[in-house]
């Protein structure tokens, strides 16, 4: 038989059995009949002759599929259609050529990911142990802090990468928990990254001022962040424990941490810290103290108009 | 079609499931193959749209998965395979089948051996 002639018999012996089988749901009938094109030209090319001959007329073969399809449902259970519809989106999806290029690609990123979750570990740790610690997405490599974090994160990119590797011969149950494993440190990790200010400036006011019992952040003047005042007497004197108070009677008060300094207040008799006696007294991270700037004392006019009258005419400023 | 025949049907249809489930743990397999494979196994009367339904049905119930093998030269085959749950089916039908089976044998022998004398 000529190629179109078994064309031709296959196209009116479907569309008889679709025909036959018109009165079944849409969804089921077609779900039934999608490849009964393809399997009849199968039968078709194997058998030679009409199709009639080999499979009966379409109206029994329809009966039979229906038949066959239909009666044995078991329990007579129908699957839920919304439920099947999603089943057949989901089936369209896998098996579109997009879906198949990226789950291609997927697995050739999992050596970035080995690097990126042990930065990520690090990360997390140093923000769980530094509650006030001023995270950076590249740590300073000139603070010994920093540094530590550096080597920590080489450390850890090491290891991740070999457990990485070796997780691939995994049982099921344990590569289940692997997964798992891997999820929460991408979940952990959310709130510290959103946590890690990009502006130095906005990194500052909150490592100040959160979750600290006393309130405190560095005073901001036209040209820029105060965070100590070092007070002087008229003659130039180095003062200590000056209580300073704002114009509403508060006390002004700066820190307790800014950046990797820390302060710590004198506490008073009643065991509360005194909070604004100047200057502060503030160590860096790694526990120097932070040395008192160097200071250009202004000259006084040679008679102070705040002088009494009594006042020496000879008293000149010193250093 | 004979009375034979259609006794034949009728007594298959009702293993026509176990039958195609365990061409199909044999490998993976598409219809037409399957209902070739069953008639190789001596089980002529197989129609082909019974197993073409079955497969089908099969796979609807969540049985079987299913792939495309796009061939050159003819029609692209849906290939049809076991998935836990369709061994888990083939090994309880396969247990029924044997014990009903077992126990019609002792029936049908009981009645030749009895009916010989």
């Amino acid at each position: 038989m000529a190629s179109n002639d078994q064309a031709n018999d296959v196209a009116s012996y479907a569309t008889s059995v679709r025909a036959a089988l018109s009165d079944l749901p849409p969804e089921q009938s077609e779900i039934l009949l999608e490849d009964l094109e393809d399997h009849l030209r199968e039968v078709a090319a194997e058998a030679g002759g009409p199709l009639t001959e080999r499979l009966g007329p379409p109206e029994q073969y329809a009966q039979e599929l229906r038949a066959a399809y239909g009666d044995a449902r078991p329990g007579g259970k129908r699957p839920d259609p919304a439920l099947r519809d999603l089943r057949r989106a989901i089936d369209r999806l896998t098996t579109s050529g997009w879906y198949r290029q990226v789950r291609a690609f997927l697995p050739e990123l999992r050596p970035a990911w080995w690097v990126l979750r042990a930065y990520l570990v690090v990360l997390v740790l140093t923000a769980a142990f530094s509650r006030n610690y001023n995270l950076h997405p590249i740590p300073n490599p000139f603070s010994s802090r920093g540094l530590l974090e550096i080597v920590a994160a080489a450390i850890a990119i090491v290891l991740s990468v070999r457990l990485g590797r070796r997780n691939r011969q995994l049982a099921k149950g344990r590569r289940m928990l692997a997964i798992a494993a891997n999820i929460a440190i991408a979940l952990v990790a959310v709130p510290v990254l959103a946590r890690m200010g990009t502006f130095p400036s906005y990194a500052m006011l909150e490592t100040g001022g959160s979750g600290q019992s006393m309130q405190g952040q560095p005073l901001y003047m036209p040209n820029g962040a105060v965070t100590n005042i070092y007070p002087y007497s008229r003659d130039g004197k180095p003062l200590t424990d000056v209580l300073l108070y704002d114009q509403d009677g508060r006390p002004l008060t700066i820190g307790p941490k800014i950046g990797d300094v820390t302060t710590d207040y004198p506490t008073g008799a009643d065991g509360q810290p005194i909070t604004n006696a100047y200057p502060l007294r503030q160590r860096h991270f790694y526990g120097d103290p932070v040395a008192a700037p160097r200071v250009a004392l202004p000259p006084w006019p040679s008679a102070s108009p705040m002088a009494s009258p009594t006042a020496s005419p000879t008293s000149s400023p010193t250093r | 079609m004979n009375q034979a025949e259609v006794d034949t049907t009728q007594l298959l249809k009702g293993v026509l499931d176990l039958a195609v489930l365990a061409v199909l743990a044999e490998a993976d397999s598409y219809g037409y193959d399957v209902v070739r494979r069953l008639r190789e196994n001596g089980l002529d009367h197989v129609g082909d749209a019974s197993v073409y339904g079955t497969l089908r049905r099969l796979y609807q119930a969540g049985a079987l998965n299913s792939y495309v093998v796009p061939s050159e030269e003819g029609p692209h085959r849906k290939y049809y395979g076991l998935n836990n749950r369709g061994r888990k089916a083939l090994d309880q039908s396969a247990q029924t089948w044997v014990t009903l089976s077992n126990a019609l044998n002792h029936l049908l022998n009981g009645r030749s051996n009895g009916h010989g004398k």
